[in-house]
C-alpha cells in the first residue's frame, strides 16, 4: 500500500478550498489547507507535501507571490511544485506580465476559475514528475556511495 | 535616460516582478526602526521611512563574512559564488546610494579590489527612492542629496505617482518585464518633480559648512575640541556600524581545536575600538579615546578628501542617532569651526584656548584606502 500524495492548498476563499480539496480528496490526495501565506508557509515546512497550490490575492493582492518567494527560501520546499490559482490577471488587467515568462518561481499559472479535469491533470503529473526527480536522485547516491 | 512613471498604487505589482531579478530587500520596520531586510508581505515595506538603522553596507560588506574554507584534505573552497547571488535592494535614499559609489572607490576602483564586495555589487541591483528630510539629514550639505550614478531605477515621489528614472539597462531590463505598469510622464509630470525638487531641497534643516573643513581640520589638529569628545566619547563604535562609509575590518582564521581545516572570517571594525591601532609588540598608536575619535574625524572629512576628492561623509545623520553619548557630526564641525561649543551653542572662534602650531603633514598615514585594515 503506498502513502497518498498530499497536497497544500493556500487560499483565503473557503469555498474555493473546499471544492478544489474535495475534487483532490476524491482522487486519492491528502489535502491540507491553509488561508493565508504565512500560515500556508508553516504547514508547508512542516508537512513538505507533493504539491502546493496557491492563491495570489488573499490578505493583500499580491501575498500570494511573496508567499511564493518564502517557499523557495525553504531548502526542503525549493523543488516542490507550485501550482499558483490565481484571477489576478482578470482583477488586475493592468497587469499584464507574462506567468510563463520566467518571473515567477512557480511550476505553473492556473487562471481561474480553474478547470476540475485540468488541474487534476496538472497535480498528477507535477508529482510524478517530482517523484522520479526523487528516485533519480536516490539512484545517483546510491552509484556514487 | 529614459525617464518614466506608474501610479503610487501599482507599486506592489511592480515589486511582485522584482524577484525575477533577485532576492528583493526593502526598509521593513524593525523594534523602533527600519532595515533592509526581506518583506513577507508588500504592506511591510515603508517607502516614506527617515533612516534604516544600518545602511546598505552591511548587504556588500557584511558583519561578519565567512571568505573560505580551508581543509588539508579537501582543500581550498571559495564561497565568492555565494557572494554572487543576484539581490533587488529596493527603496535606497541618495545619501545611501552616495554611500555605495564612495565604497566603490575604495573598493572596485582603487589598487585594492575586493572581489567579495564587487561580486555583490555587480549583482544587486539597486532602486532608489526620494527622502523627506528630516532633523538627522544633513546630505544637502554633503552634496549627496542627489545623485546621477549608481541606481538602476530611481522612483521621486510625484503625489499619485511615481517619477521613474531609468539609470541602467538592467533598469531598462525590470522596465521592459513590468512594461504595462508604466506610463509616459506629461509636461506637468516634469514641473511637479521640479517643484517638489526644489522644495526638498529647501527642507533640509540642518546644514554644515564643508568648504574648507580639510584645512580647518588641519589648523585645528592639536585644538581641546578632541580631548573634550574623548572625554564624552565612550569607544563604543556605534557610529562606525552605522556609517554607510566605514569599512575597516578584522581578519582572522577560524579553526577547531585540534583541527587543521578553518575558514577565513572578517568581521567589522572599528577604529574607535582601544585594539583598532594595537599591534605586535603591544605598541598602540591611539590608545587614548581623543585621539580615536580624532582619527575618525580627519579619516572622513580630511584624509578622504585628499584621497577621493571629497569628504567620506554622506549626511545620512545615523551616527548622531546612534551615539549614546550625543556626540553629533554636526555639532562637531561647528566646534572646530569655532562656531559652537560641546553642547552645540554658538560661540566665537576665540574659545579654542589649545591651539597649537601645525605639523607639516598630520596624520598623512590615515588616508589610506586600507586604513585600519
Amino acid at each position: 500500500m503506498t502513502t497518498p500524495r498530499s497536497v497544500l492548498i493556500i487560499d483565503d476563499d473557503p469555498d474555493f478550498a473546499q471544492a478544489v480539496g474535495g475534487l483532490l480528496a476524491s482522487s486519492g490526495y491528502e489535502v491540507m489547507t491553509a488561508s493565508n501565506g504565512r500560515d500556508g508557509l508553516d504547514l508547508a515546512k512542516k508537512a513538505q507535501p507533493d504539491l502546493i497550490l496557491l492563491d495570489v490575492m488573499m490578505t493583500e493582492r499580491t501575498e500570494g507571490f511573496f508567499t511564493l518567494q518564502q517557499i523557495r527560501r525553504v531548502p526542503a520546499l525549493q523543488h516542490t511544485p507550485v501550482i499558483v490559482v490565481s484571477s489576478i490577471y482578470t482583477d488586475q488587467p493592468v497587469f499584464r506580465v507574462n506567468p510563463d515568462a520566467g518571473w515567477l518561481p512557480a511550476s505553473l499559472f492556473l487562471p481561474k476559475p480553474v478547470d476540475p479535469a485540468r488541474l487534476l491533470q496538472e497535480a498528477a503529473r507535477l508529482i510524478g514528475e517530482l517523484a522520479q526527480t526523487k528516485a533519480d536522485q536516490r539512484h545517483v547516491g546510491s552509484v556514487t556511495r | 535616460m529614459k525617464i518614466l512613471k506608474t501610479p503610487k498604487k501599482h507599486l506592489d505589482l511592480f515589486a511582485s516582478v522584482l524577484p525575477a531579478f533577485g532576492e528583493v530587500y526593502a526598509p521593513v520596520r524593525r523594534g523602533r526602526g527600519y532595515a533592509f531586510d526581506r518583506p513577507a508581505l508588500w504592506s511591510e515595506v515603508h517607502m516614506d521611512y527617515p533612516r534604516t538603522i544600518l545602511p546598505p553596507r552591511k548587504l556588500f560588506l557584511p558583519p561578519r563574512e565567512l571568505m573560505f574554507h580551508f581543509d588539508p584534505t579537501r582543500g581550498y573552497r571559495s564561497l565568492l559564488e555565494e557572494a554572487a547571488t543576484p539581490r533587488v535592494l529596493f527603496g535606497v535614499h541618495a545619501y545611501d546610494i552616495y554611500g555605495l559609489n564612495i565604497l566603490d572607490r575604495v573598493f572596485a576602483q582603487g589598487p585594492y579590489r575586493d572581489p567579495y564586495y564587487m561580486a555583490r555589487r555587480q549583482n544587486t541591483i539597486i532602486i532608489g527612492v526620494d527622502v523627506d528630510p528630516d532633523e538627522g539629514h544633513f546630505a544637502r550639505s554633503m552634496n549627496a542629496d542627489f545623485v546621477d550614478k549608481g541606481f538602476d531605477l530611481f522612483l521621486s515621489d510625484l503625489g499619485d505617482h511615481w517619477l521613474i528614472l531609468v539609470g541602467t539597462s538592467r533598469g531598462d531590463d525590470i522596465v521592459v518585464k513590468s512594461g504595462s505598469l508604466f506610463e509616459e510622464p506629461s509636461a506637468d509630470d516634469f514641473d511637479e518633480y521640479k517643484r517638489r525638487s526644489t522644495s526638498r531641497r529647501a527642507a533640509y534643516r540642518t546644514q554644515v559648512e564643508m568648504g574648507d573643513l580639510p584645512e580647518i581640520l588641519e589648523m585645528e589638529y592639536h585644538s581641546q575640541v578632541w580631548e573634550e569628545l574623548g572625554a564624552k566619547c565612550l569607544s563604543c563604535g556605534s557610529c562606525s556600524m552605522v556609517c554607510p562609509t566605514c569599512y575597516c575590518f578584522d581578519v582572522a582564521d577560524e579553526a577547531a581545536l585540534g583541527s587543521r581545516a578553518g575558514s577565513r572570517v572578517r568581521t567589522w571594525d572599528s577604529c574607535l575600538f582601544k585594539t583598532h591601532a594595537l599591534v605586535a609588540g603591544g605598541e598602540n598608536f591611539r590608545h587614548t579615546r581623543a585621539s580615536r575619535i580624532k582619527f575618525r574625524f580627519y579619516h572622513k572629512q580630511r584624509g578622504f578628501v585628499a584621497e577621493y576628492g571629497r569628504p567620506s561623509c554622506v549626511g545620512c545623520g545615523r551616527c548622531a542617532a546612534s551615539c549614546p553619548a550625543g556626540i553629533d557630526i554636526t555639532t562637531v564641525i561647528k566646534m572646530i569651526r569655532g562656531q559652537a561649543d560641546a553642547h552645540g551653542d554658538r560661540t566665537t572662534p576665540a574659545s579654542n584656548p589649545a591651539r597649537e602650531p601645525v605639523p607639516a603633514a598630520p596624520g598623512a598615514h590615515l588616508v589610506h584606502p586600507t586604513a585600519g585594515v
